[in-house]
């Protein structure tokens, strides 16, 4: 078990306590603490994307910023005219991401069986969060026009084939690396008891609440201490309070935007619902994040 | 006759378990007291320790499993009795693993006012319970503080760092075993508490109240005979 782990089972226990007292969560609630807990720690994690880009490749800020912000334009135009092919595109590169973040420590790094790792892992997390809440994610997507088309994907039969599939090949897939000596028993245990405690997360609690618990803790706040450990081993007198600093304006600029886009959404300026909005904004911005942290994690 | 002719119900896993708990604990204690002679002699005190703790056990199994095939009702006073004995001398088991590489007795104290408060708040929140949430969850929350300090010590901690310190591999090895116990084999006890009428898996999940034993039970025999078995390996090893 490590640090994060341990601070996501305190995280479960408090829930469980705050379930059993209330009796469950208003859906308003989930969204409002789970908003302000996304955009608190899960918008600092990704907005120094140019500062550990540039910190790793010799690119002129002209052509990074030109690839970066053409990505997002690209990711756009493929939403407006192929939703589900941006969504299921959306899931797959969220699904290296997230996998990516959890084995970034491993030195098996550049082959081919870490790149299938980090996707299968990612898919495996992500089937399990769609698999325990289908009927929440029905109810969600009929609230709105333009998410029913999304019923279409998770009530199909291949979530369940996949969910049963993919847990099994990920177990797998981590007996290989102990086999191959690139985990210890300990890591093993480790990674196992997690999968279980986020399947325990997924089954327990409501769709919002379980992927924001996994999102905050186990990936943002995961990465932030990984990119924070990259400065102070850079510079070792670089403190806490120096990488709060250095977040915070691209945070706030960040928070900023994306609250203009999704009061314009509410108001009815952009017509689009602010669900299909926010599932739009997280997956164009989650699209350079994914590939710079990729480079992050790799580059010399 | 001798003794009493007594049934366990087919369908009855409590009553089993209470059955096999006990000669399980019994079987371990007797192991364990035997097997001292076997280990070198500064691992002798730790194999005593846990024959202790599954003696304890064993005794105050043999208790419930009467009060429980009597009454047919959870035995929680013999429950906790045994539980306040046996889960200082698993903190002490934390203690003299560490003390080679430093420990002080400070962490023993520590380890044993924290369990201490997990149990009593524990024993508050079930056998004062009025079967309303608001007393499950209130003491729950309280027990789970003391747990909460156990396992962080255990992994991160005071226990964890002494570990590391040590210069024994079988030592930082057993030392990590016995808080993967804490993780798991610890985390079962609170599914019998939330069965209880009132609590969370009671009220959303349907579990029944007579769940509770059966739960304390299993996790009783994972906790308490492991335990004692990972010291018991430690102890073999190291005197090899």
């Amino acid at each position: 078990m490590n640090t994060f782990t341990f601070i996501f089972l305190i995280c479960l226990y408090a829930l469980f306590f705050i379930y059993q007292a209330l009796g469950g969560v208003e859906i308003e609630s989930q969204i409002l603490y789970s908003s302000i807990l996304i955009l608190a720690f899960g918008i600092p994690h990704g907005a120094i994307d140019h500062i550990l880009y540039f910190k790793k490749r010799d690119t002129s800020p002209a052509k990074f910023y030109t690839i970066y912000l053409g990505l997002i334009l690209l990711f756009v135009v493929l939403w407006m005219y192929q939703p589900m092919l941006s969504f299921i595109f959306f899931l797959v590169i969220s699904a290296f991401h997230f996998g990516e973040s959890q084995f970034a420590d491993l030195s098996i790094r550049r082959s081919t069986y870490s790149l299938l790792l980090y996707i299968v892992w990612g898919l495996t997390l992500l089937l399990n969060l769609i698999y325990y809440n289908v009927s929440e994610l029905n109810d969600l997507t009929a609230f709105f026009k333009d998410t029913e088309a999304f019923q279409s994907f998770y009530n199909h039969n291949f979530i369940t084939y996949g969910f049963v599939s993919l847990n099994g090949i990920i177990l797998v897939m981590l007996a290989y690396l102990l086999y191959s000596k690139h985990f210890s028993w300990n890591r093993l245990l480790s990674e196992v008891f997690l999968l279980a405690l986020i399947h325990l997360t997924f089954y327990l609690f409501p769709f919002i609440i379980g992927f924001t618990l996994y999102f905050v803790v186990l990936h943002s706040i995961r990465v932030m201490n990984y990119e924070y450990k990259f400065f102070k081993k850079e510079k070792s007198n670089f403190r806490l309070i120096d990488f709060i600093k250095l977040l915070m304006p691209y945070t706030l600029l960040s928070v900023f935007f994306t609250v203009v886009i999704l009061l314009l959404s509410h108001k009815g300026i952009i017509p689009i619902s602010v669900p299909l909005l926010s599932l739009v904004i997280i997956s164009v911005i989650t699209l350079p994040h994914a590939i710079v942290m990729h480079i992050f994690y790799h580059a010399k | 006759m001798l003794f009493d002719i007594i049934s366990i119900p087919k369908d009855d896993a409590v009553a089993f378990t209470f059955f096999t708990g006990y000669m399980a604990m019994f079987a371990a204690s007797v192991f364990f007291f035997f097997e001292r002679d076997s280990v070198d002699k500064k691992w002798r005190l730790s194999l005593l320790v846990s024959g202790l703790i599954t003696g304890i056990a064993a005794v105050h199994y043999f208790y419930m499993r009467d009060y429980y095939m009597a009454t047919g009702e959870n035995p929680t006073a013999l429950r906790y009795i045994d539980w306040t004995l046996t889960v200082p001398l698993m903190c002490v088991e934390f203690y003299l693993l560490t003390k080679a590489a430093g420990a002080k007795k400070s962490l023993l104290w520590k380890l044993i006012i924290a369990s201490a408060w997990m149990l009593i708040a524990g024993y508050i929140g079930e056998a004062f319970s009025d079967g309303s949430t608001g007393h499950s969850v209130k003491w729950g929350v309280l027990s789970t503080i003391g747990y909460i300090y156990i396992l962080y010590t255990a992994w991160f901690g005071e226990v964890a760092k002494l570990a590391e310190k040590s210069e024994s591999a079988v030592v930082k090895k057993g030392v990590r075993t016995l808080a993967w116990f804490v993780l798991v084999g610890w985390a079962i006890y609170p599914i019998g508490y939330m069965c209880m009428e009132g609590g969370w898996l009671n009220t959303a999940l349907g579990w029944e109240p007579s769940a509770v034993d059966l739960w304390y039970n299993i996790a009783d025999a994972i906790n308490k005979i492991g335990f004692g078995l990972v010291v018991y390996n430690i102890a073999v090893t190291e005197s090899k």
